[in-house]
């Protein structure tokens, strides 16, 4: 039973260690890509009226 | 130094498979920096001019070969070292990837510091190179043995790793750079030695908490399937053999073309963008980033398919799928639709990067388990050669239509054509792919027919 809890708590330790940076990078990339889905008031700023 | 071997690696009854991939991920994140590494591109032609380029400092050309040293090194050193690998065990090789990944950050930072540029390419792109290679194929055998009921998803989660890897390393570095710049440094030296030391820990955790199954073992309640399946061996071939047998070169001319087909959009991006559509630099480069979010998402999502659909047929689906959409990208341009676009493009690149992992699986169905990892190291030739040789071919092609006054907007369109035909050609590699003749199949030495015997007999 002991045995059992500390592999549960070892195998959700190992996830968060690799999950952390990984959400990060894609969090980055995200925040990155946003001017694509404002494109048009990117676009809308780079031409002025 | 013995704890490193793979006898003191198998793992106790008890534990959890579930470990492993977190294990093969951890390497995988490291390593896949190097797809990051253009975000150093200009920060080092200013180790000494700071702001700008001052006399003596390096080039973008210069610059380059970082990158392609450590490309090709990846290659040549999973081919070389697979067998060492295989016998040696994950765990050893993740340490010795780690120290040669890391350690070449190390080595390179201090190039940077004396303004040796051999002592960077020694570092980040000869030995960081060979960590590359090592740490590539490292998880992938070990994987496909604790995985045998779902060899797509499990090599899906380790690849898809390499593709998160850049994911983070651009952005870290970028960070990095910012924190340390001052007036006399640009802060790369600096940069270097953080991302070095933390990626030596990040995969020495990897590598002490990776673990092989025990040779009898077998996930809980798997019963392997009975109905024979065409492509499925049950057998096993060397990787001495297996380069002997067609199937192996047809493998790496799927993989060599379907990576070649990504890097016709992954490389240019940001400017595919704005040249087709006229968008802001902005809007270009969020486009780069949507576009790496799913290379890394296909990693996983495809592999992990093919379990169901079969790696044959899944390629089909990568090949075929693939050149109807890259010959849309001209269309996309011509109705000036850029969801449409961005939308053909995100696909095309999610089944690239499924290219890259169900690799693995496809190698293991038709070659068998037994030196899967060897095997798919001296596969992954196929992109380095790719990697090198494929934006070569798409600046050529630039530049001829640049040359011929072709308007730039439609300047991709011949790029996209080409594209869809190297991928056509890969669809006709694939469906060349048949099983293994019985006669490279590995036989175990006692079980060979004893040539000695009937001399003696008749003696």
């Amino acid at each position: 039973m002991n045995t059992n809890k500390s592999s549960t708590v070892k195998l959700c330790l190992a996830w968060f260690v690799v999950a952390v940076p990984l959400s990060w990078g894609v969090f980055k990339s995200v925040q990155k890509s946003m001017p694509l889905f404002g494109m048009k008031s990117a676009a809308a700023v780079a031409q002025p009226k | 130094m013995h704890f490193l071997d793979r006898a003191h690696s198998v793992a106790q009854p008890g534990f959890s498979r579930w470990m492993v991939p977190p294990a093969a991920l951890a390497v995988h994140l490291c390593i896949g920096e190097i797809y990051g590494f253009s975000v150093f591109n200009v920060p080092l032609t200013r180790i000494l001019g700071v702001t700008q380029s001052a006399p003596g400092d390096w080039t973008i050309p210069q610059i380059s070969w970082l990158y392609s040293t450590a490309l090709i090194l990846l290659g040549l050193s999973a081919a070389v070292f697979g067998k060492w690998v295989e016998r040696n065990g994950p765990r050893k090789t993740m340490f010795v990837s780690a120290c040669c990944w890391g350690g070449g950050f190390l080595i390179a930072s201090l190039g940077i510091k004396l303004h040796q540029f051999w002592l960077v390419l020694l570092g980040y792109g000869f030995i960081g190179g060979i960590g590359l290679g090592l740490g590539y194929i490292a998880p992938v055998s070990t994987l496909v043995k604790w995985f045998p009921d779902r060899p797509g998803m499990a090599t899906g989660m380790a690849i898809m790793g390499f593709g998160g890897g850049a994911l983070i390393g651009a952005p870290f570095g970028s960070e990095l750079m910012k924190h340390f710049a001052s007036a006399s440094s640009s802060g790369v030296m600096e940069s270097f030695l953080v991302m070095g030391s933390i990626y030596f820990c990040f995969m020495v955790f990897g590598s002490l908490t990776v673990r092989v199954p025990a040779p009898d073992w077998k996930p809980e309640g798997y019963v392997p399937s009975t109905a024979p399946k065409k492509l499925v061996t049950s057998a096993h071939v060397t990787a001495d053999q297996a380069i002997k047998t067609p199937q192996f070169w047809l493998l790496w001319a799927v993989l060599c073309l379907n990576v070649t087909a990504g890097i016709g959009i992954l490389g240019q991006a940001s400017n595919l963008c704005q040249n087709m559509f006229g968008v802001p630099k902005a809007v270009g480069d969020g486009f780069a980033g949507f576009l790496s979010i799913f290379n890394m998402g296909g990693r996983f999502f495809w592999s992990s398919t093919s379990d169901y659909t079969g790696r044959k047929n899944v390629y089909f689906l990568y090949f075929l799928a693939g050149a109807a959409l890259y010959s849309l990208v001209p269309l996309t341009q011509q109705i000036q639709n850029v969801a449409l676009f961005v939308l053909v493009t995100a696909l095309i690149i999610s089944m690239y990067g499924g290219g890259f992992s169900t690799i693995p699986a496809y190698l293991r169905d038709i070659f068998g388990t037994m030196q899967v990892g060897a095997i798919h190291g001296r596969l992954i030739t196929a992109w380095s050669m790719a990697a090198v040789l494929g934006p070569q071919l798409i600046t050529y092609i630039a530049e001829y239509q640049k040359a011929h006054q072709v308007p730039v907007a439609q300047s991709y369109n011949v790029t996209m054509y080409l594209m869809a035909g190297l991928l056509v050609l890969g669809a006709l590699c694939n469906f060349l792919v048949r099983p293994v003749h019985p006669r490279h199949h590995y036989t175990p030495p006692d079980a060979q027919p004893d040539l000695a015997k009937p001399a003696a007999a008749a003696r």
